[in-house]
């Protein structure tokens, strides 16, 4: 029953990619900006997550309580998007290129800002997904702790869905990412509108970090590992399509599993080789549009 | 008037350097024409075609395990040799790549280049018998017109027959890329950026145009990827890492991107600052990322632009 | 007479939206021909088909008796059917005599010249000034495009496409932005400037009917991406019924 680990840690890959990338696309679909800083802000997340855990431990709080202080530490380290996004606001009107590497700039400064508070070193939080307890038949075993992760994704993919398509919120942002001026013109506060959806972007990416951290080990390298694996995600799935990130998602999360287990060091060149394949046969992505 | 007078004090300085100042700063001379050759490349692509791409360190890389694999691993010395190679490979690598990554624009043209650098940087790591793996490769200094330069030690080799060899590798390369930029093609490349369909209308083959630039802009950072791998003594794959591409890509911006002299001045610029901030604080990358956003907002010529400024023209 | 561009037959669908049916017509040497039309009749796709930025749905598209169809714009402007563009397109950061350069070196097949430097090439430099001069602009040669005025904009926008060498030339809406005053001055001096310069024919979309009424030798009316009528510009102009369907108002009268 190996396979169904493989599967089972291939949902969950997906799971929380569709996250972040959820948080990339939203961004891009309303201010046409690759947000680079989505991996850093996912590890700020991550070692934010098990700081938050471990003093509530400190202070006799309950193990139990890791996941509800894992997502309440995910939105609040998601508020640095307002500072993010309040400087990049500087650059709106300037050459993708330029908004692009402001995003760098950005990345450049909370890699000193993660390794100012956090040191060098990788933080592990020890056996905590058991801490739910697992499930299992014979070799097929998973923490509940991953499937209620999982869950959480597909609530919060849901819930976006819903938003988007189903509140006049939604329907406003949606106005505002086709055409800005015209929303402008119906007296739409634009400014509130993109500094809604980058907060809700960087939310997305601290969330999905600090989720994943109990699983995984928060370090430095966590910004590039993950900027590779999304930005794969969106590249097959098209840039901007809610849609996409799912599909990619799926695909990415999936090559990572079968990767990891069979052909580990391959990981990242199977994916790029399935990015490849697809861009041949849709230059912009599964769901994508060209870009003008 | 003051193209001149910048012009002469680089040519006394660069002249002087190595009688004058200690051996490290002569030192730094070297890396400051490796990275200036390679960000000439940078900005052929960049600043005058306007394809950002967070990849191209992955060719400074080739050129700086080029020089590498061939001296350490092979035994063969000669510094032309290396860079006919490092040359070759990339262009190579570049043909390849470019003609996949050329038919698109800034956004996705970014994130492939990205994607690409870093695959290349776990190449990197896998081949370890090739490269080394994570320790890298140390290089051995090259021989220049088959001289190997044996008699005399390591620093006065590179304050002496290497800096010189460098200096006028940097001066051709800077008039070829002088030439480049004003010749027809040139013109045509920030034609294409400008407004790629009214250029297209004009007969000129744009996705063309821009696979040339990569393809060039690709055996510039390779050559100075070899030189800076020689005056540094190693290739390590974090030179391949997007990061580093990024830092190319702010360099340039802080020198002046789209401007001729941008390279230099940033390579220059940068060379000291790096200097001065690592001496005193280990959160420089902060440091920089900072530099970038103000850069960015406020002198988005870079320090180039900054200068015209101030000497009262406009460019 | 020589026939010098043909559409046959050009269809153009957009999912259930039919832009351009079965479109065809020919333009001979020495034809200047105005295609109107309302707002959405299919006009600038048609332009924009005959120039390559379209591929049509079905139909074909001859220049010089061969069909140019499945070539790509910069293939098309290098045979000799050039276009121009609704909205000034000019390059900003380039002098009017580096914009028009660009056409005068890749017509040569000098794009990929990468090693010397552009103002070293004689024969293009004289080109530029001859066809610099022609539109009118020789004292702004080394001016930089964003400094001119609309009209001179305009002009060397056009001006841009004629170091090609076209034998005809597309214009979509060219006195489009330019004040009225201005507007026959542009235009008289537009085809004094192409006509010496051995352009043979022009296809121009306008809206302008005073222009039309009195520049163009042919007036062709498209209505739902498909041609009413192909007319001298008196017969087109007195049929109230062909008016009626196209334009709303003949030229000559008094209008609000």
């Amino acid at each position: 029953m190996a396979f169904a680990n493989v599967l089972f840690a291939a949902i969950f890959s997906a799971a929380v990619l569709f996250l972040v990338t959820a948080g990339l696309q939203l961004v891009f679909g309303v201010q046409r900006i690759v947000n680079l800083t989505a991996g850093s802000v996912y590890a700020l997340g991550a070692y934010f997550g098990a700081s938050a855990f471990d003093w509530v431990v400190v202070r006799g709080g309950s193990p139990l309580l890791l996941l509800p202080v894992l997502a309440i530490a995910g939105l609040l380290a998601g508020q640095i998007g307002f500072v993010i996004e309040r400087v990049l606001r500087l650059v709106y009107e300037r050459d993708e290129a330029f908004q692009l590497l402001m995003t760098f700039a950005f990345v450049l400064m909370l890699q000193d800002f993660l390794r100012a508070i956090w040191g060098a070193q990788p933080r592990i939080m020890g056996d905590l997904p058991d801490v739910y307890g697992a499930l299992g038949i014979g070799e097929f075993r998973f923490p509940v702790y991953n499937a209620v992760v999982i869950l959480c994704s597909l609530s919060i993919g849901l819930l976006l869905w819903w938003f988007v398509e189903g509140t006049r919120l939604g329907h406003i942002v949606r106005a505002t990412a086709e055409n800005k001026a015209m929303s402008e013109a119906m007296g739409v506060d634009t400014k509130k509108v993109t500094t809604l959806i980058f907060v809700l972007g960087s939310v997305l990416g601290t969330v999905g970090g600090a989720l994943v951290i109990p699983t995984t080990a928060a370090s430095l390298e966590m910004p590039s590992a993950l900027i590779v694996e999304a930005f794969a995600v969106v590249v097959i799935g098209g840039l901007g399509s809610m849609r996409g990130a799912l599909f990619g998602a799926v695909i990415v999360g999936g090559m990572r599993a079968i990767a990891l287990s069979y052909f580990p060091e391959m990981e990242i060149m199977a994916i790029y080789l399935v990015v490849v394949a697809v861009l041949f046969a849709r230059p912009y992505g599964l769901f994508g549009k060209a870009v003008s | 008037m003051k193209n001149i007078l910048l012009i002469g004090l680089f040519v006394a300085t660069v002249l002087c350097s190595p009688f004058v100042v200690s051996p490290y700063y002569a030192t730094l001379v070297i890396t400051m024409f490796g990275y200036s050759i390679a960000l000439m490349g940078l900005n052929l692509l960049f600043g005058y075609g306007g394809l950002l791409s967070l990849g191209h360190a992955m060719f400074m890389a080739i050129g700086a395990y080029t020089v590498g694999v061939l001296g350490s691993k092979m035994g063969i010395n000669s510094f032309e040799v290396h860079l006919l190679a490092a040359a070759s490979v990339s262009g190579l690598i570049a043909a390849v790549l470019g003609a996949l990554c050329a038919r698109y624009t800034t956004i996705y043209f970014s994130m492939l280049t990205l994607a690409f650098g870093m695959i290349f940087h776990s190449f990197l790591f896998k081949f370890y018998n090739l490269t080394g793996g994570e320790t890298g490769i140390s290089v051995a200094r090259p021989s220049l017109f088959g001289h190997a330069f044996s008699e005399i030690s390591k620093t006065r080799f590179l304050t002496g027959p290497f800096y010189w060899y460098s200096l006028v590798l940097f001066l051709v390369l800077f008039a070829l890329m002088a030439l480049i930029v004003k010749s027809p093609f040139g013109q045509a490349l920030r034609a294409a950026r400008d407004n790629p369909q009214k250029t297209e209308f004009l007969g000129v083959p744009v996705l063309r145009v821009r696979y040339v630039a990569f393809v060039v802009s690709a055996v510039y950072c390779a050559i100075g990827g070899a030189i800076l791998a020689v005056s540094i003594g190693a290739a390590d794959p974090e030179l391949a890492f997007w990061t580093q591409s990024g830092n190319i890509v702010f360099i340039l911006v802080l020198g002046g991107l789209g401007q001729l002299f941008g390279p230099l001045v940033g390579s220059a610029t940068f060379a000291l600052l790096q200097d001065f901030l690592m001496a005193n604080t280990q959160y420089w990358r902060f440091a920089f990322g900072a530099l970038l956003a103000i850069i960015i907002v406020v002198a988005p010529r870079g320090v180039v632009g900054l200068l015209a400024r101030g000497f009262g023209g406009r460019r | 007479m020589e026939m010098l561009l043909r559409a046959r037959d050009l269809t153009k669908r957009y999912g259930t939206f039919v832009a351009l049916n079965n479109v065809s017509f020919d333009v001979t040497k020495g034809e200047v021909v105005a295609v109107v039309g309302p707002n959405g009749a299919g006009k600038t796709t048609l332009v924009n088909t005959l120039a390559g930025l379209h591929v049509p749905d079905a139909g074909d598209v001859l220049f010089e008796g061969r069909s140019v169809v499945t070539l790509p714009p910069a293939a098309r402007a290098r045979r000799g059917l050039a276009r121009s563009f609704q909205l000034v397109s000019v390059y900003p950061s380039f002098t009017v005599s580096e914009m028009v350069a660009v056409g005068a070196f890749s017509r040569r097949g000098r794009t990929f010249n990468m090693l010397r430097p552009a103002s070293w090439f004689e024969p293009e430099r004289s080109e530029i000034a001859s066809v610099v001069e022609a539109f009118g602009l020789s004292h702004r040669l080394d001016t930089l495009c964003s400094a001119l005025s609309q009209g001179e904009k305009k002009l060397a926008d056009i001006a841009s496409a004629m170091t090609l060498r076209p034998r005809l030339i597309l214009l979509d809406e060219p006195t489009s932005g330019i004040a009225s005053s201005d507007k026959h001055r542009i235009m008289e001096r537009l085809l004094a400037a192409t006509e010496s310069l051995g352009v043979e024919s022009l296809v121009l979309v306008e809206h302008d009917m005073e222009l039309i009424a009195r520049y163009a030798t042919r007036v062709i009316g498209l209505r739902a991406g498909e041609i009413v009528a192909d007319l001298p510009p008196s017969q087109f102009f007195g049929d109230p019924d062909v008016i009626e369907s196209i334009v709303g108002k003949v030229p000559g009268h008094a209008h609000g």
